[in-house]
């Protein structure tokens, strides 16, 4: 009995013990909101769930490893197609149907990631990008088994009976979205804290150090491939049951770079970057196509509006904002406290010329 | 046999453009380390604004000057005001900054000029010239297609080889500080490379929108081959954006002409993943592995 | 000709030259000694544009360019040979010497200096249209000091010359810009760790230590004071 809690003990790290607490907290709330908004509103939450799974492993890829990937869409792709096939004429559980189609996308990752280990900067995006182009057009060759460009239907996950018959699908499908997502950010939160993730900043910053300090470059960039397309999988698996449909055109070469301008947004290299990221991701569209409708436009500028606003906030954002939402965010908190320890040290009778009332 | 002179034809006219494109990437890659995305989108808008000029009656070789000389602009103002400003920033910044812009011209391209697709006029007849009783697959077009790339190629390697000028703008990009050392205006040099290479890109879109036809995102499929051929032939070697481009332009060409047009991008793939499993610098590495 | 003043520098919190004052009259040679991290580099790239000092100043003939950007301060004619050489590895022998002179003028003289530059140097005209890259290592000085003359400078900012050359190579190179010096009325300011063989070709010199002047003196005078020698300049 004292061995079996001495065990528990060992593997409750004090990390591992404060993003478990911040992932119930963060549950919880989030399913309370959840159940105060709209359908609408639950399916858009789903979506900001789904694509924090797909940023935080393209993240830990590109922000931890540094290694670019302009493909990642593709690998949702996979994740979304295995679903997709595996519900075919079949019923299978959900969390069967989820695990199946990470490992799908994690086979084609590794397989990928082998060869992207030779690959540096612009040559890796090259080929990434290529993935991008390339491999939406397999599902149209091959269109007895993917569909063609129609692709194939993906029934939505059913709420279970306890919940009530009335109770919406939405709200089921953001809960799942929410669970899922929460579940990937604490391991991946855990694998950053580990030796692992040490080794993925460390290929990062320095390739010639990190193998003089005996750490396997090539195998440690497969690795982060690897975990990285698992997310993109999982991404994948749960967009086909959200959007109900999946199509070589919902996994175009725009998807890969919306989810590597997300990550630079939100923050390059952090999981709270992944999360402002694809908050930005999904609302920004949302709330421009609601603005543009609005306006009463002439319909070629009002169809465009949305992709120029989305365009002009890249621009901007990497002018204004260079360390991303995330980076900016931690360099006002760092001013705050730098104020607050000031206005400690100064009360004696120093006028604090930010606030001369002193108060 | 037919078939395959009709594929290499048309490889070759196509590779052509995808030179250029190469081409216009390397420059600036060369120059300021930067892969700009948005090559294709300036192209495009470029090539809108030949098309506005011919609708207001300009005649087609002054629309096709007004175009190079908007890429020329365009390529300096996009320099100038949008890329130095993050030069210091990490470099993924600026990749989002040129995917923004990106988004930005085909998204105003519309605004400005229509959504639907549109024509676009070439200057020389697009069937086939006849040789005695044989018409060959090659128009009058796709000739002047490739000399008009070859000859701004030759003039380019002119201006880089042969003047003080093209000397002190590849001083810049190889060495910014050394440079500066040597009284060169780094910055100027950087800038005008940006929009000679926009001018080459602005040529690869009015060259391929007869064929393509014009619509915002005509350019998109361009810039990816084009980059890819860049990537085929090493970044830093503007042969070898020729060579890449042109073997782009074969191989998508046989790709589709014998296993169907649907799997040409697949084709490319496979081809650009072969290429750098051999060569993880690209076909023309061998110089810039031996600087370092 | 050369003067600074109370010059201080900062790389973020971290200083690395404080309140530096020295001035160098024209047709001399200035050594600047010290051990590593003393800001000797520093010093230098501050005097010709590439590093920005917090507060001081830099006057070249009176007129302050302090401010001035790198391209700017060489078209004044402060010559600059940085540590690492800077040839220009891809480029040919004879694009790099032309690249040297090529904001000026006058191009008559672009041609005469050339020309001046493969007599100073003479293994260089045999290899004029082989890439940089084919050089030996005094070669690739020879080069970049000739291409740095080529601009005809008043001054000239020697970083560490003798790093990985063959002592004889260095005694004829530092020959042949002794022989610049008292002909054109060349100002050299030299930087080098290798004390001994600086203060033998230096009028006078500074020792830095941590950023500060910590002895200032005809260069005779210092190589005689056994103290200084054993503190700072090891020999």
């Amino acid at each position: 009995m004292p061995a079996v809690v001495k065990g528990w003990r060992l593997l409750l790290t004090p990390t591992l013990s404060r993003h478990l607490g911040l992932a119930l907290v963060a549950f919880i709330l989030l399913l309370l909101l959840s159940s105060q908004i709209g359908a609408y509103d639950d399916y858009t939450l789903a979506a900001v769930a789904i694509f924090v799974i797909a940023t935080a492993g393209l993240n830990l890829l590109t922000g931890v490893n540094g290694q670019l990937s302009l493909g990642h869409g593709a690998l949702m792709a996979v994740g979304a197609y295995s679903t997709s096939l595996l519900l075919r004429g079949h019923d299978l559980p959900l969390i069967l149907v989820l695990l199946l189609s990470l490992a799908g996308a994690s086979l084609v990752g590794a397989v990928f990631g082998v060869a992207a280990a030779r690959l540096r900067g612009p040559y890796l995006a090259g080929a990434t990008l290529a993935l991008a182009v390339g491999l939406p057009q397999i599902a149209t060759r091959y269109s007895h088994v993917f569909g063609g460009e129609e692709g194939l239907t993906v029934p939505p996950p059913a709420a279970p009976s306890w919940l009530g018959a009335d109770f919406p699908p939405e709200r089921w499908m953001a809960w799942i979205a929410i669970a899922v997502a929460l579940v990937t950010l604490v391991l991946l939160g855990n694998l950053l804290q580990s030796s692992v993730g040490r080794s993925f900043k460390a290929v990062r910053d320095h390739e010639a150090a990190a193998a003089l300090a005996g750490i396997n470059v090539a195998r440690t960039q497969v690795v982060a491939f690897v975990v990285s397309s698992a997310c993109a999988g999982l991404a994948g698996s749960l967009f086909a049951y959200w959007s109900g449909l999946t199509a070589p055109a919902g996994f175009g070469v725009a998807l890969s770079l919306q989810l590597i301008s997300a990550i630079v947004i939100g923050g390059l290299g952090s999981l709270s970057g992944a999360v402002w990221g694809s908050i930005v991701l999904v609302f920004v569209p949302n709330f421009t196509s609601g603005m543009a409708s609005s306006l009463n436009l002439p319909s070629s500028v009002g169809n465009n509006l949305p992709l120029l606003i989305y365009g002009a906030v890249l621009v901007v954002a990497m002018l204004v904002v260079p360390y991303g939402i995330d980076g900016g965010l931690r360099r006002l908190l760092a001013l705050a406290r730098a104020r607050w320890a000031g206005a400690a040290t100064n009360h004696k009778g120093v006028v604090d010329w930010d606030d001369p009332a002193g108060s | 046999m037919q078939r395959f002179v009709v594929l290499t034809l048309n490889g070759l006219t196509e590779g052509s453009i995808y030179a250029a494109m190469a081409l216009a990437l390397v420059m600036i890659w060369r120059a300021t380390r930067v892969v700009n995305f948005a090559q294709g989108a300036m192209a495009m808008f470029t090539t809108y604004l030949a098309l506005f000029s011919l609708e207001r009656g300009a005649p087609y070789w002054l629309a096709f000057v007004i175009a190079l000389l908007c890429g020329f602009v365009l390529g300096a103002v996009v320099e100038r005001v949008l890329v130095r400003p993050v030069e210091s920033a990490p470099p993924l910044n600026v990749v989002i900054l040129t995917l923004g812009l990106l988004l930005v011209l085909e998204a105003l391209a519309p605004m400005l000029f229509g959504g639907q697709i549109r024509s676009f006029p070439s200057a020389f007849s697009i069937v086939g010239i006849r040789l005695g009783s044989l018409q060959v697959p090659f128009s009058s077009f796709d000739l002047f297609t490739l000399v008009s790339v070859l000859v701004l190629m030759a003039l380019l390697l002119l201006l880089f080889q042969r003047t003080d000028l093209g000397l002190r703008m590849r001083a810049a990009a190889f060495n910014a500080e050394v440079s500066r050392l040597l009284g060169i205006r780094v910055g100027r040099m950087l800038t005008l490379g940006w929009a000679l290479a926009s001018l080459v890109g602005a040529l690869a879109g009015l060259l391929i929108a007869p064929s393509l036809l014009l619509y915002p995102t005509y350019m998109d499929q361009v810039l990816v081959f084009g980059f890819t051929g860049a990537i085929l032939g090493g970044l830093d070697s503007p042969p070898g954006a020729v060579i890449g481009g042109l073997s782009m332009g074969f191989a998508l060409s046989y790709v589709g002409g014998y296993f169907g047009s649907d799997l040409e991008t697949v084709g490319a793939l496979v081809i650009l993943i072969a290429v750098l499993m051999v060569r993880p610098r690209g076909l023309l590495a061998w110089r810039a592995q031996r600087v370092v | 000709m050369l003067e600074i003043v109370d010059l201080t520098v900062a790389y973020g919190p971290v200083v690395a030259l404080e309140r530096v004052s020295f001035r160098v009259a024209e047709g001399s040679v200035m050594a600047v000694l010290g051990a590593n991290g003393a800001g000797k580099t520093t010093l230098v790239r501050t005097i010709s544009g590439l590093v920005r000092p917090r507060s001081g100043s830099i006057r070249f003939d009176q007129k302050e360019i302090s401010r001035l950007a790198p391209e700017a301060i060489a078209r004044l004619g402060i010559g600059h040979v940085p540590e690492g050489r800077g040839v220009l590895a891809e480029l040919t022998v004879e694009e790099n010497l032309r690249l040297g002179g090529l904001w000026r003028t006058d191009r008559a003289d672009r041609g005469t200096a050339l020309s001046e530059a493969y007599e100073l140097f003479r293994p260089l005209a045999e290899r004029r249209h082989l890439p940089a890259f084919t050089l030996s290592g005094g070669e690739r000085q020879m080069l970049s000091i000739a291409r740095a003359l080529s601009a005809r400078p008043r001054v000239l900012l020697l970083d560490e010359p003798s790093l990985g050359l063959a002592s004889l190579v260095l005694i004829q190179i530092m020959a042949r810009i002794k022989q610049l010096v008292q002909q054109r009325q060349l100002t050299v300011v030299l930087i080098e760790q290798n004390a001994r063989s600086a203060l033998s070709v230096a009028d006078d010199a500074v020792v830095l230590s941590l950023g500060r002047v910590v002895a200032h003196d005809q260069a005779r005078r210092l190589a005689s004071e056994e103290g200084l020698r054993h503190a700072y300049l090891g020999f």
